[in-house]
């Protein structure tokens, strides 16, 4: 017996397998290196590719939050300009109606500039940004507020002409409603004409807005109010003082009335001011919420994506390396093999 | 002694020397035949002093054989468990394409919560829609590559059946042959070559014992003890299922009437290609489509719709995600198979077929105004997309017989899903590579042992040369002797 053998197919095999196993390492590192992550991340990673599952879905629901966050922000600081814009004309008709007061062309000013600003208002609240109206609440679809001036005479200003005519038993245009006594207007101003801006009849005829406010997810455990509509107590107030002043035959009343309605709109303008400065600072808080969550989430984001490298990326400068070990490894099979071929007893004997 | 004598002696060298060299010439031509060993020539003294040729054996190794083929089945096995979990990976791959059903949930959740921040826009809506369809179609041709690998399995198994059969007829035929040649003292070492070959292609298929009685004969035994062959080769039976579904299974395989593989018999087979087949089959891929069936339940439950009335007295119904078995609910927490490939999105929410975008945002998709959410109509309502997102991330109940976590949020869930997916591949792939290094080692070895050296031949083909010339020249010099002998009597 022999008891050193090797036979001559186990001395090919062994360089064969041997190049065959170094070249298929050399493939994977070879596409280590061009793409900087592991060949196959799934196999290397085992059970840890849940984890790097988990983070892209977290990392991808963060950065879509991120991105939502921006379509609302434009929304908030879209309905903060309109809140900033009726709150300074509201301020300056306040002015307007304190210097109107005592003059005596103060009717017509106001009048014309109640009109106006009225106008104004409506449109500035009925802005629509993207396809939605900023202040219609859930009902973005709709146009928050009728406009007053349409044509056919719109149900809110006929709602005042009727009311106006039910009271006195003359339009507001009549001349003959200078006889309407102060206290007579205060009452009507208090009760029936008052009615009108409360619910069921705003609803009915001034706003179509929905009372509850667009939400949204700003980050993964926030849900917050991020809009304003037409049913708060600010805009009731303006729509209110602007209406008396506008609709109300100011020209026409005596002395004592029209000061009794001027008064009425300085107080109602007033307050509104306030409710918008209020408005706007809860609108403001979101905005400020917004920023800090998506300061939050960027930070989270960069230390997922770092995360999610640390996982399934391969050290770059590692995997080049190996890959020129692995090719010095396969040259020297090569030559190996070629030596190995020419290791034969055949080429030593002398020729028969 | 005579010179006649030894005149024979010699010519009995000359002709073992060629009998020699003939094996020298078979040992050189088979030198690269993997099943080939090296033939040994074993000389005796004949009567009056001569050689000649008592046998030829050849060098066996019967205990390294039997490791080789051993270790032949495990790999086999374990390489057909590996193949068939790189298909199944087909449905989940590299997680950085998202392709997986898991990232397919996570661009749903994306596209509701984009559609959340500006509900009243239907572009929006159907971008969410889509990722919907896109997920449920994801979960269908999930469902349809597990089936079809399920199928390949089983058509590999019956190819497996096939082969054994021919490979036990020809063992027949050559273990005849053996039987013969051996009780006439012939040199059968050649059919011991190919039956050896033959056990090696077998042992590729199915996990082998072997027995060798008197006159060489030799019976096989499956690893877990069925005979294959005795005397007659014993037929093994399959019959194929051509139609996979996630309900349909397998039929076993039969070896001499008994269950080896695919049944849950006492005789199933430790290792080879069927077990591989059969464990993919009836193991990793059933439960991994489980897996996909409990995701779509999770889907389903996740998107339910509840009674809106002030006093609901209608039980919850399927939403977006609808199956066959609407209106009612899947049993909640268990596994309902095959859901996988029924989940659909529902027709009144898809453009498509006729539905209402809105209704994603609305609810009321079962039909009945008592599921309607949104009551006021309000296109900015926010609140059934924000229940969607939260659902998605709320822990619930999963069948815990599929082999994950019983509680958990569908993300959680369906990440752990392609979790066990790749860990499996991981350590199977381990297992193969392991197993394959172990068949080379033990082919190594067998080779070594009994293969040829092309070198060591030719050394014996140069000795051989040598005591031919030798013979020869004691021929040539007795016949100069006897010359000599027949001179002097001539004078």
């Amino acid at each position: 017996m022999k008891t050193n053998y090797i036979s001559t197919s186990a001395i090919s095999a062994a360089t064969r397998q041997s190049i065959f196993k170094t070249q298929e390492k050399l493939a994977a590192a070879q596409k280590e290196v061009t793409t900087g992550r592991f060949a196959d991340v799934g196999a290397t990673l085992g059970y840890k590719t849940g984890q790097t599952i988990s983070l892209r879905q977290d990392h991808a629901r963060l950065k879509t939050i991120i991105d939502t966050n921006s379509v609302v922000s434009t929304r908030l600081s879209a309905s903060q300009a309109a809140l900033k814009s009726i709150s300074d004309d509201a301020q300056l008709f306040v002015g307007q109606l304190i210097g109107a007061r005592n003059t005596a062309s103060g009717p017509t000013v106001v009048q014309n500039q109640a009109k106006t600003s009225l106008v104004s208002f409506t449109n500035t609240l009925n802005t629509a940004l993207d396809g939605a109206h900023l202040f219609a609440g859930i009902n973005a679809d709709v146009k928050p507020l009728t406009d007053y001036y349409s044509s056919p005479t719109s149900a809110n200003r006929q709602a005042v002409a009727d009311a106006f005519f039910t009271n006195f038993g003359t339009d507001a245009t009549d001349p003959a409603i200078s006889a309407i006594s102060a206290a007579d207007m205060q009452t009507f101003l208090d009760g029936d004409f008052a009615a009108l801006f409360d619910d069921p009849a705003w609803g009915t005829d001034w706003s179509a807005a929905a009372d509850q406010n667009v939400k949204s997810r700003i980050s993964t455990s926030e849900l917050i109010e991020t809009s304003a509509n037409t049913n708060t107590p600010a805009i009731r107030k303006l729509a209110k003082a602007l209406a008396m002043v506008a609709d109300l035959g100011a020209q026409n009343l005596n002395r004592g009335a029209f000061e009794v309605v001027v008064d009425n709109a300085i107080r109602l303008a007033g307050e509104a001011v306030q409710d918008l400065a209020n408005e706007q600072a809860r609108l403001g808080t979101a905005q400020e919420r917004i920023k800090s969550a998506n300061d939050r989430m960027s930070i989270q984001v960069d230390i997922m994506a770092t995360q999610i490298n640390v996982l399934e990326s391969v050290d770059p400068f590692e995997a080049s390396t190996r890959v020129a070990a692995l090719m010095t490894q396969v040259e020297t099979a090569y030559a190996m093999t070629a030596r190995i071929q020419n290791l034969s007893l055949l080429k030593y004997l002398p020729p028969g | 002694m005579s010179l006649s004598v030894g005149l024979d002696v010699a010519l009995s060298g000359l002709s073992t020397t060629a009998e020699q060299t003939s094996i020298v010439s078979r040992n050189v031509a088979r030198a690269n035949d993997p099943n080939a060993t090296r033939k040994i020539a074993n000389l005796v003294t004949a009567n009056g002093g001569g050689v000649r040729l008592a046998s030829i054996t050849r060098a066996a190794n019967a205990s390294l054989l039997e490791k080789m083929l051993g270790a032949t089945s495990t790999a086999a096995a374990q390489n057909a468990i590996v193949e068939a979990l790189g298909r199944l990976n087909q449905t989940a791959e590299d997680p950085e394409l998202d392709r997986s059903p898991a990232a397919m949930i996570q661009k749903l959740t994306d596209a509701i919560q984009q559609y959340a921040s500006a509900p009243h826009d239907a572009i929006r809506a159907q971008s969410a829609v889509t990722a919907a369809q896109n997920l449920a179609v994801s979960l269908n041709d999930a469902t349809t590559a597990v089936q079809n690998v399920r199928a390949q399995a089983d058509a590999g198994i019956a190819d497996s059946v096939d082969r054994l059969n021919t490979l036990l007829a020809r063992f027949e035929v050559l273990n005849n042959e053996i039987i013969k040649g051996t009780r006439i003292g012939a040199d059968v070492t050649d059919y011991l070559d190919q039956r050896d070959g033959l056990l090696a292609e077998m042992s590729e298929d199915v996990g082998i014992r072997t027995m060798v009685r008197s006159n060489n004969d030799m019976a096989i035994f499956t690893d877990s003890g069925v005979t294959l062959f005795d005397v007659k080769a014993r037929s093994l039976t399959f019959e194929r299922t051509l139609f996979y579904t996630p309900t349909s299974a397998g039929n076993a395989v039969y070896a001499d009437g008994v269950p080896i593989v695919g049944g849950s018999g006492p005789m199933d087979l430790g290792s080879g290609r069927l077990t591989g087949l059969a464990a993919a089959r009836d193991t990793y891929a059933v439960r991994y489509q489980n897996q996909l069936d409990e995701i779509a339940r999770g889907l389903i439950e996740a998107f339910a719709e509840s009674d809106q009335t002030g006093a609901p007295t209608l039980p919850d119904a399927p939403g977006l995600f609808t199956y066959p078995g609407a209106p009612g609910m899947p049993a909640s927490g268990t596994l309902m198979v095959g859901l996988a490939g029924s989940i659909r999105i529902s027709a009144s929410v898809d453009p498509a077929q006729g539905g209402d975008l809105s209704l994603l945002r609305d609810g009321g998709m079962a039909g009945d105004p008592a599921y309607l959410y949104n009551t006021s109509g309000g296109s900015g309502y926010v609140d059934r997309l924000d229940q969607y997102i939260s659902a998605l991330s709320a822990q619930r109940s999963f069948d815990p017989s599929v082999g994950l976590a019983p509680t958990a949020t569908l993300n959680g869930f369906s990440s752990s899903s392609v979790a066990w997916l790749q860990e499996t591949r991981r350590s199977k792939g381990d297992d193969a590579a392991y197993a394959e290094t172990l068949l080379q080692r033990s082919s190594d070895a067998l080779s070594k042992e009994t293969g040829v050296n092309i070198d060591e031949e030719m050394t014996t083909l140069l000795e051989l040369e040598r005591s031919y010339q030798a013979s020869s020249r004691l021929i040539s010099s007795i016949d100069n002797m006897l010359q000599a002998l027949l001179a002097v009597a001539g004078r």
